[in-house]
């Protein structure tokens, strides 16, 4: 099978064998959860439930505050009783409002799912309502309202759905999971997204190093009823090579394409989901789940067995059980929510699982950086490595300088914030860090020329009516 | 819970990516040392005792120099990184062996305190830093420079060593090949007039030039180590020793004597491919090796003495700046519409 790639990118070391082919294990349902009220990317909600309120699984607890198509809602995980409603630390170091339920060991609860949908039979809007009652979002990390990326605007054709299985961060192995124990979902959850959206043409997208699996999918991909009758799926190997599952570059690599400038997938015909929501979208039709658990790797040098858990969605890391997590406090260094290219670091392990976090690494000393800068000796090794073809140490100069226009030439905006250059750099200069600050400058810059424009023109405009 | 907050303590908490590749900055400036090493054993071994004396001395006095400055400047020191020990290095490598020792020190610290930590230290500065050295030395002490010594092989001391002139400044003496055959013999660097054997003296290295810059073999192995290591990228040299061989061909040069002698290879493995002084981007690089290319040959052809390299490259560093202004193509790059110019200033700030 053809293998295809995109220029530049690293080879990591992969740290994937901790996991790598071990099932899924269900985790109990903890004696609490806390979930946090706004999980995606998108409009604020609001919390429709009060302390002291009786909650069951499944139910919604969180929606949008105002109607917009940038929010979706959030339900409760366990059944049990509202314990807290409180501001808390959430895995991005934000502080946002959470609903802490404990689990009620005598009211039997049950859960409260939707009624299944036929995907097959149901028109586009009832599809995508589903979609977003079930409160899905993209579980790769970013979070992003799943039914608004469904339904592009009709003057951005689509060729393309691409399943992103290409887990290119170390550590982590729950897309590898799926791929393994639930093809079958993925190819429902790849043929529901194709009969919405139209588009006939489907590609499975994965790293070479799972390519033992590509019979198995084949195998699926025939078995699936429906999938001949919506058009095609294939499966597009790739190199194994970071940052292989940004949706940007799996598009160029499985496509060909770019993403213009600026742009989003959509402007380069494609849709880009990741399988873990593939899948989220599948159990959303056939048995009415709403999004409350999720698949996510522990592991790291300081995790006494790591493993690939299901846990319902606001567990905390200290309430699983010791058997699911057990951490080794002395060699712990750093607490990771993603991989270690992309995630957050966080103070504590006090922080929810959430809709988006795709894995909890539990860092060593040896295992993570703790160099201080140096000076940038310029060697370049950042632009040769960015992905994007950006010029890091360019705009680095650039933003030390306060010049933000020079940072833009050289690909400000551009930046997929991949950490790539920040990996390879041999000063140790936290390239991607200062990238995002400077994002935030102009974003601030904008905003001020825009407002000082908006009062000229408010100046401007009494005076021909006095006229 | 209690366990968890005293934990927090020593936590790290920093932005994303958490991990990092094993090259630090110290690992370049130790492969840029094993690559030279080749050049340097050889030279030593062909020089004699002055050329060891000279790289001794040139390392001590660039690695005290820089310490001592940023000592009196209250920084904190950074002999630890090494560049100045490559500096030091670099410096004694295009010196003739026979350079008076103070001379050489001299050279040095001029070196790493005017021409690096003046402008900021180690990634701040203009030029190269053992080029400036060099060509320090070569303004003030011009005769001392520009003389040769004879390889008389290791034991040999400084009082022992016969000066004669370089294959390039025959060359520029005589003005032609079979002019140079002749004074290859009269100066007793190769034993017959032949064309290849002079080619392969040249490439071996047994013949009056600079500590390091004789042996054309050797200085390739360590290039082959440091393109391998991908410690240098293969632009600018490549460029530099392209053009120089087209100009040359097209001013009337033998191409092959042009790049083999002096210090042509040498400069463009090591002194083009400087981190610091040489441009960032690939477009960049690959202008920059060809006008250091160029300016190289003219000098050679045109100017007073052959000194075309060291100037070459410290020509083309001060336009730097600028030739980091070659960007490379973006990903999902866009050329702007005219007709449009809303539109693309919108594309462009989401």
């Amino acid at each position: 099978m053809a293998v295809s790639t995109f220029k530049r990118g690293l080879l990591l070391p992969t740290r994937k064998h901790a996991t790598e082919g071990t099932p899924v294990e269900l985790a109990p349902l903890p004696k609490q959860v806390v979930i946090p009220i706004n999980q995606h990317f998108g409009a604020p909600n609001k919390c429709l439930v009060n302390v002291g309120d009786h909650v069951r699984r499944g139910q919604k607890i969180a929606d949008a505050a105002a109607p917009g198509p940038m929010t979706v809602p959030v339900h409760a995980s366990i059944s049990g009783v509202v314990k807290k409603i409180e501001p808390r630390t959430q895995s991005n170091n934000t502080e946002g409002i959470c609903v802490t339920i404990e689990a009620d060991p005598d009211a039997a609860g049950g859960e409260e799912f939707l009624p299944p949908l036929d995907p097959f039979t149901c028109t586009k809007e009832e599809a995508l309502a589903r979609i977003r009652e079930a409160g899905i979002t993209g579980m790769g990390g970013a979070a992003f309202p799943c039914h608004v990326k469904l339904n592009p605007p009709p003057n951005k054709p689509i060729d393309f759905i691409i399943a992103d299985g290409a887990e290119c961060e170390p550590y982590l192995t729950t897309d590898e999971a799926v791929l393994t124990e639930k093809p079958n979902m993925l190819i429902l959850g790849l043929t529901i997204v194709m009969k919405i959206t139209g588009v006939k043409k489907a590609i499975i997208g994965m790293e070479d190093n799972k390519e033992k699996l590509i019979p198995m999918i084949e195998r699926e991909i025939r078995l699936n009823e429906q999938a001949a009758s919506v058009g095609e799926i294939s499966i597009g190997l790739c190199k194994t090579r970071y940052p292989q599952g940004g949706e940007k570059l799996l598009i160029t690599a499985l496509t060909g394409r770019e993403v213009p400038s600026g742009g989003l997938p959509m402007d380069a015909g494609c849709i880009v989901q990741n399988v873990g929501t593939l899948v989220a979208i599948a159990e959303a039709f056939t048995l009415g789940k709403p999004l409350v658990d999720r698949d996510l790797t522990v592991s790291g040098g300081a995790c006494k067995m790591p493993k690939n858990i299901r846990a319902p969605i606001g567990t905390l890391l200290t309430d699983l059980p010791p058997v699911f997590m057990e951490v080794d406090y002395d060699k712990l260094k750093k607490i990771l929510f993603g991989g270690p290219m992309m995630g957050n670091a966080v103070p504590n392990l006090n922080i929810p699982i959430q809709k988006n976090t795709s894995g909890i690494i539990l860092l060593t000393a040896a295992e993570t950086v703790a160099e201080l800068e140096g000076p940038c000796i310029r060697c370049g090794r950042c632009i040769r490595n960015c992905s994007a073809r950006l010029s890091p140490v360019i705009m680095n100069m650039a933003l030390e300088a306060g010049d933000l226009d020079e940072a833009v030439a050289a690909g400000l905006m551009d930046c997929i914030e991949c950490g790539s250059c920040t990996f390879m750099c041999p000063a140790r200069i936290k390239l991607v860090q200062r990238f995002r600050i400077g994002k935030q400058r102009l974003r601030i810059r904008q905003q001020a020329q825009q407002a000082a424009q908006a009062a000229k023109a408010a100046a401007a405009q009494p005076a021909p009516a006095k006229t | 819970m209690a366990q968890n907050e005293s934990l927090s303590q020593e936590l790290f908490l920093s932005s994303s990516p958490h991990i990092a590749s094993k090259v630090a900055a110290r690992n370049l400036m130790t492969n840029v040392l094993i690559a030279l090493a080749p050049a340097t054993v050889f030279g030593v071994l062909i020089y004699g005792i002055p050329a060891l004396l000279n790289i001794l001395v040139s390392i001590v006095a660039a690695v005290a120099g820089e310490s001592l400055f940023r000592c009196i400047t209250k920084q904190d020191i950074r002999a630890k990184d090494l560049s100045a020990v490559v500096t030091g290095l670099l410096l004694a490598l295009v010196l003739p062996p026979t350079t008076p020792l103070w001379m050489t020190a001299l050279g040095a610290v001029f070196a790493v305190v005017v021409a690096k930590e003046f402008f900021g230290g180690l990634g701040a500065n203009v030029f190269n830093p053992a080029l400036i050295g060099r060509a320090f030395l070569l303004m003030s002490f011009p005769a001392s420079i520009a003389t040769w010594a004879r390889p008389l092989g290791f034991g040999t001391t400084l009082t022992d060593a016969v000066t004669g002139p370089t294959p390039l400044g025959i060359f520029k003496l005589s003005g032609g090949l079979p002019g140079v055959g002749a004074d290859f013999v009269a100066a007793g660097l190769a034993k017959t007039p032949d064309y290849w054997t002079t080619i392969k003296t040249l490439f071996i290295g047994i013949h009056g030039g600079t500590t390091g810059e004789s042996s054309i073999l050797l200085i390739l192995v360590g290039a082959i180590f440091l393109l391998a290591t991908k410690t240098i990228d293969w632009r600018a040299p490549l460029t530099m020793i392209v053009s120089a061989c087209i100009l040359s061909l097209i001013l009337g040069m033998d191409p092959l004597f042009s790049i083999f002698s002096g210090g042509l290879i040498f400069g463009a493995f090591f002194m083009a491919t400087d981190y610091v002084s040489a441009p960032l981007t690939a477009k960049g690089k690959l202008i920059f090796g060809c006008g250091a290319g160029i300016i190289a040959v003219l000098i050679r052809v045109f100017g007073n003495y052959p000194e075309g390299v060291s100037y070459g490259i410290l020509i083309m560093n001060a336009a730097t700046p600028f030739l980091n202004r070659f960007l490379q193509k973006k990903y999902g790059f866009v050329p702007k519409k005219k007709p449009a110019p809303a539109g693309g200033a919108q594309g462009g700030t989401k």
